[in-house]
């Protein structure tokens, strides 16, 4: 049966080939970094390939895709975390063998060119890296990618060759489909070639080992070796494992918005060059950026070939060069790592970054609308009141410099501010000037000093049971004021439900008294028949009409109202059943934030022990990256 | 580790130690092939446990009663809201519907083929239905009168409130006999 595919296919033999090879000196756990590469490529092709049948790479999709991958699809956040940390693996595993080859001096004749290889994959490895990190379109991602194409930019040409790689002069859908293309098609057949490079490679200068005129004993790789392969690509793969569930897979923050203030980072085998750019600035930076990792990296590659010179002198100095160079990494990291740790505005800005990512992600729930991106915020229940606000309220109502100005403006309505500008002239047009409401005199400094006035709107603060902070001593002299000396309540009753010939000022400017407004602001103790804004208490819902009274005194910065609301017109009108009923519920004029939360799965993922965003350029430069393995976290059964 | 200066092809091992370093390996391999492919069972197989995609369920209009009670066939295109992924889009078009007025009621009958889901047509000269794909005919009452279609054109249902006509859309089966949404 074998023999009979074998003569039509030759796979036996293949195999055979494969399994009979012979390993110089018997089997070791010494040699498993090959094979340990050649698992992580394996499984990273297959999880790619698996991302890919949910990911969409348009500039509105990406990020609601991802999304959907991570909080929505089963398994979706295990095996996107599995993908990024398995990239972190693979960079570990790379960096050990380079260890592992120039300290035992395997890098020599007729070694050179795994070393080679080996270097190329790093590099590839590195590229994938940041490419893919663009894929999710998140604040991640874009401000990411800004820094690369940016640092891309400073090369020689690089303007247009900036222009090729983002696809236009923005980033935007081009460059997404560009990442994509290069992540998932041009990089995994350059990491191939570059691991077949290694094993094949490898196992050449084997054969020459055990088969040269004084060929050194050893045994079949199948099964010994393999079983040794096995050991290290299990303990790897506990450990990546290990990884992903426990930072909840990978991070991903909300959607790509060019208006936040995300401060990226790359990702931590970007770390050294990233913290080299800091100690040149300006004209200089280039020699971070170029210069020193074209030199090391330059240095690097020719490694073994110069320490075939020279004999041992050269081939020790080669080794402390590159044990230099290693030192140096891990002490860029280091200081980075360190710097960012003590840096409150980042800190901070992460926390903050990281609360959005959760609202976001909270939203994207529902449904991201085809506008895609931050759209997902318009199922921010603050988004919809203000859509709300534009469509009934804007027209008359201005609010922060949009809107016609019929009535009353919204801007900070009935701060402190706002209350003495209506006192002092209530028929100023930003107030009651194109209203039919012009009963009220105004009150200029004359006839209420400042300081009086101060007294009077605190009181009328404290009188509106907003829960603001009053100065309870100036609310008292302000109650004097108002009902002695001024006699305002003449016309503003303050006994709840009393209607008078203006307003009462009882719960004033709640969000239970807007929303009596709102309804029907024609009622005998709110501004009478002279108010001509139109009865919305058939036109919107309750629930409607509360957050929009909700949204407009959050203009002040008032987001709850713990004091009970104005009673409902015992004299006034008994009609209405409004007012008070769904405060409470909801803390936050915004309460996006609550809602948001998404807890229930496995979502919010906050690795935050592998470093985020690349930062600095790839391609050109990453050659520069040390050789010796750094000492980071899992997998180094290498040594 | 064991060194062994032996023959290429490894048969000097013992052959019960060789069985059980082979069930190693492929218990090993096993494992991390699982580590990897049991979650992308699961990953892939999400759409058969949970919905990823929904249309309304509500009824949508249609148009008017006086516009569509004719027994000329009008084909009604439904605008409905659609979760389609991780998509939310308002008013797209979800399907369609030819509706007719047969003995005095209202019909509605659904655009897909029964057969393989191609859409139906209306032939006004022979005032008959007819599926392009496969030549499947059907008369003015829905009902297949030739070709491989396996059961009648689906009808929907229609809800009407004064002059307002409503339709509920939904999918069926294609290729059974009986009509069963999905
Ligand atoms: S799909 Fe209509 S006849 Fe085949």
């Amino acid at each position: 049966m074998w023999d009979w595919l074998d003569e039509r296919t030759g796979l036996v033999s293949i195999w055979r080939g494969f399994a009979d090879h012979v390993v110089p000196r018997g089997p070791s756990l010494k040699g498993v970094l090959p094979a340990i590469l050649v698992y992580l490529l394996v499984q990273q092709m297959v999880l790619g390939l698996l991302l890919a049948t949910h990911y969409a790479p348009s500039a509105t999709d990406a990020w609601a895709s991802t999304a959907y991958i991570q909080d929505r699809v089963s398994a979706g956040w295990f095996i996107r975390g599995l993908h990024h940390h398995a990239t972190s693996a693979m960079i570990l595993v790379i960096l050990a063998y380079l260890g592992q080859l120039a300290i035992t001096g395997a890098f020599a004749k007729p070694r050179e060119f795994v070393w080679i290889s080996t270097l190329g994959l790093l590099l590839v490895t590195m590229v994938l890296g940041v490419t893919g990190n663009v894929l999710p379109w998140d604040d991640q991602g874009y401000w990411a990618i800004q820094v690369e194409l940016g640092i891309m930019e400073q090369t020689p040409g690089g303007g247009m060759l900036r222009t090729v790689v983002q696809g236009g002069n923005d980033v935007g859908n081009l460059t997404l489909t560009r990442m994509y293309a290069i992540h998932a098609l041009v990089l995994p057949a350059l990491a191939i070639a570059m691991v077949a490079g290694i094993v094949v490679l490898g196992r050449r200068a084997q054969r020459a080992e055990t088969s040269g005129p004084r060929p050194h004993p050893g045994v079949a790789f199948f099964p010994s070796q393999m079983l040794m392969d096995m050991i290290g690509i299990v303990l790897v793969a506990v450990a990546l494992v290990g990884v992903t569930v426990s930072t909840n897979g990978s991070e991903l923050f909300a959607p790509a918005d060019p208006t936040s203030t995300f401060q990226a980072r790359p990702e931590w085998y970007f770390l050294p060059l990233f913290q080299l750019r800091m100690y040149f600035e300006g004209p200089l930076e280039p020699i971070a950026t170029m210069l020193i990792p074209g030199l090391v990296g330059g240095f690097i590659v020719l490694a073994p070939f110069l320490a075939a010179r020279g004999g041992n002198l050269g081939r020790f100095g080669v080794l402390g060069g590159l044990g230099l160079v290693a030192a140096g990494a891990v002490a860029l990291t280091a200081i980075s790592i360190q710097k960012d740790a003590d840096n409150e505005s980042y800190v901070e800005s992460m926390d903050k970054a990281r609360k959005d990512a959760e609202r976001a992600r909270g939203f994207a729930k529902e449904g991201v609308v085809p506008e895609g991106g931050p759209a997902v915020f318009y199922n921010d229940p603050d988004y919809k009141v203000r859509k709300l606000y534009e469509e009934h309220c804007q027209t008359c109502h201005e609010l922060d410099g949009f809107g016609g100005v019929e009535a009353p403006t919204f801007t900070n309505y009935r701060d402190r501010t706002w209350m003495s500008e209506l006192i002092r002239n209530p028929n100023e047009d930003k107030f009651f000037g194109k209203t039919e409401i012009d009963d009220m005199d105004p009150y200029d400094a004359e006839a209420l000093p400042d300081d009086k006035l101060e007294a009077v709107v605190e009181y009328l603060v404290q009188l509106s049971g907003s829960g603001e902070e009053v100065d309870a001593t100036l609310a008292e002299q302000g109650k004097a004021l108002f009902i002695d000396e001024l006699d305002c309540n003449g016309c503003h009753e303050v006994e709840p439900g009393v209607d008078g010939g203006g307003p009462n000022m009882h719960g004033h400017g709640s969000a239970p008294w807007v929303a009596r407004v709102i309804r029907d602001s024609a009622q005998p103790d709110l501004y009478g028949s002279d108010a001509k804004m139109p009865k919305f208490a058939d036109k919107l819902t309750d629930d409607e009409i509360s957050d929009l009274a909700r949204f407009v005194v959050a203009r002040r910065g008032v987001t709850a109202d713990p004091v009970p609301p104005p009673v409902e017109g015992e004299k006034a009108k008994g009609d209405e059943p409004e007012a008070d009923a769904p405060e409470g519920e909801e803390p936050e004029a915004d309460g996006a934030e609550g809602d948001a939360a998404d807890g229930d799965d496995e979502g919010a993922g906050d690795g935050e022990d592998d470093g985020k965003a690349d930062d600095v350029d790839a391609d050109a430069d990453a050659k520069a990256e040390d050789p010796p393995p750094p000492p980071p976290p899992a997998d180094d059964e290498a040594g | 580790m064991t060194a062994q200066s032996d023959s290429p092809s490894g048969t000097a091992e013992d052959p019960g130690r060789r069985r059980l370093l082979v069930l190693g390996i492929g218990g090993a391999c096993t494992a991390v092939a699982g580590v990897t492919l049991g979650p992308a069972a699961s990953f892939l197989t999400h759409p058969v446990r949970v919905p990823t995609t929904s249309g309304s369920d509500a009824f949508i209009p249609a148009g008017s009663l006086q516009q569509l009670s004719t027994d000329t066939p009008t084909k009604v295109d439904l605008y409905a809201d659609k979760v389609d992924a991780w998509n939310r889009v308002e008013h797209v078009k979800v399907g369609s519907a030819w509706v007719l007025e047969r003995e005095g009621q209202l019909v509605a009958l659904s655009t897909v083929c029964p057969h393989l889901g191609c859409a139906i047509d209306y032939q006004t000269e022979e005032k008959r239905f007819v599926c392009p794909c496969h030549d499947s005919f059907f008369d003015l009452d829905g009902k297949a009168t030739e070709g491989p279609s396996p059961r009648d054109m689906d009808a929907l249902e229609v809800q009407v409130e004064q002059d307002a006509v409503a339709i509920r859309y939904q999918r069926f089966k294609q290729g059974t006999d009986a009509k069963e949404p999905v």
